[in-house]
């Protein structure tokens, strides 16, 4: 260990030499001058666009140079790149979409049931029971909008008057 | 008794005699005289850092100029949290770090000529005449030698090295100069002369 340090000593004497190379005599008198010089003739200015995306982003002044420089070989690229996309998108939508067995189940219940018979579906929970239930379960009690709106109609009493229940009714009447 | 030399004193209102961060306001106003006076000040720093790190004379001066020009246009973003100095060096770094890595593998050595003193600096005549093996080796011949051995190092060692022990410049400045922590400069430091002791052997161990 001290002899490391020793030879770190040895080293750093050795690096004394760095300090004694000098650049030509007269160097330095000119140098401010040539600095200030250069800002005269403009280069002080703020650099462009693309001076700075050289500078700040050098892989996008490749690629742009790159574009210029071969447009049939990026021309292609892209035409892949979009060619991919829209295959993802086809493929996305006929994965996305509803198997048709499920729509037909759903339009035959809704079917099946009569939508005069408001009277006979469940007894609607009280709408802070179903708020409760919602937030402590995060599922919304349900689904169905006839029954989701009953409580709004009953829970003040309007039998008639309201609007949302005159238009069940005339649903029914329909039917 | 002897009677010392009256010392000249400066007037404030010059450039010459203003303070750093007078004169950073007025070139940030595009005041040149007062930019002129701060190229002054530290071109000689700026220069002989990018100098011990290429090697190369020509590179330094065009690398010290175009630092010194890229400060100029980036003194409006310099909000004073660092001294100037440091914020001018953390630009001449930068630039000189990126040129090297853009020119790697064609490193050409440019020297400049030793001074006078070198000479008769006790500590380069004792490597001289007592401890390197090849004792008629001349100061011109481990100039070259030791400037190889550096081109041999990585940038950022070879930064800290010259930073630390040709220039004296603190840990925590080269730390603050190279944006990484002191940990990192001391590790760096430790490597980088680890490296040129093993490439400067002959000169440096006793015989």
């Amino acid at each position: 260990m001290k002899n490391s340090e020793n030879n770190f000593k040895t080293l750093r004497q050795l690096l004394k030499l760095k300090q004694h190379e000098i650049p030509p005599p007269g160097y330095f008198n000119t140098f401010s001058d040539q600095v200030i010089a250069r800002l005269q003739s403009g280069e002080g200015r703020a650099p462009s666009r693309t001076e700075r995306m050289n500078e700040q982003a050098p892989w996008l002044a490749w690629l742009l140079q790159l574009i210029d420089a071969r447009p049939g070989v990026i021309g292609g690229f892209a035409t892949s790149l979009v060619l991919l996309l829209v295959i993802g998108v086809i493929i996305s939508d006929r994965s996305d979409s509803m198997p048709d067995n499920i729509l037909t189940a759903t339009t035959a219940t809704t079917d099946s049931q009569p939508t005069a018979s408001l009277a006979s579906m469940p007894t609607a929970m009280p709408t802070a029971d179903l708020v409760a239930a919602s937030q402590s379960t995060g599922i919304v009690a349900s689904t169905n909008p006839v029954t989701s709106l009953q409580p709004v109609a009953t829970l003040f009493g309007q039998s008639s008057g309201s609007p949302l229940f005159r238009t069940a009714s005339l649903m029914g009447a329909g039917n | 008794m002897s009677m010392s030399e009256p010392t000249p004193t400066i007037d404030p209102s010059t450039p010459a005699g203003m303070l750093e961060g007078d004169l950073v306001k007025n070139a940030r106003r595009g005041d040149f005289t007062a930019y002129d006076e701060l190229v002054k000040r530290y071109q000689q720093r700026i220069y002989a850092t990018i100098y011990h790190m290429t090697a190369n004379h020509e590179d330094a001066n065009d690398l010290a100029q175009e630092s010194f020009i890229k400060a100029f246009q980036a003194l409006p973003s310099f909000k004073g949290g660092s001294t100037f100095y440091t914020w001018l060096y953390r630009i001449a770094v930068n630039k000189t770090i990126n040129f090297l890595k853009q020119r790697k593998n064609r490193q050409h050595m440019s020297l400049n000529d030793l001074d006078f003193n070198a000479e008769h600096d006790p500590d380069l005549m004792a490597l001289i005449s007592d401890k390197t093996p090849v004792r008629e080796v001349g100061l011109s011949e481990l100039q070259q030698k030791l400037n190889a051995a550096l081109l041999k190092l990585s940038e950022p060692h070879r930064m800290v090295v010259v930073l630390h022990d040709v220039q004296g410049v603190s840990h925590d400045e080269i730390a603050e100069m190279m944006d990484c922590n002191i940990g990192t400069v001391r590790s760096r430091l430790f490597y980088a002369r680890q490296q040129l002791q093993g490439f400067l052997a002959e000169y440096i161990n006793p015989a």
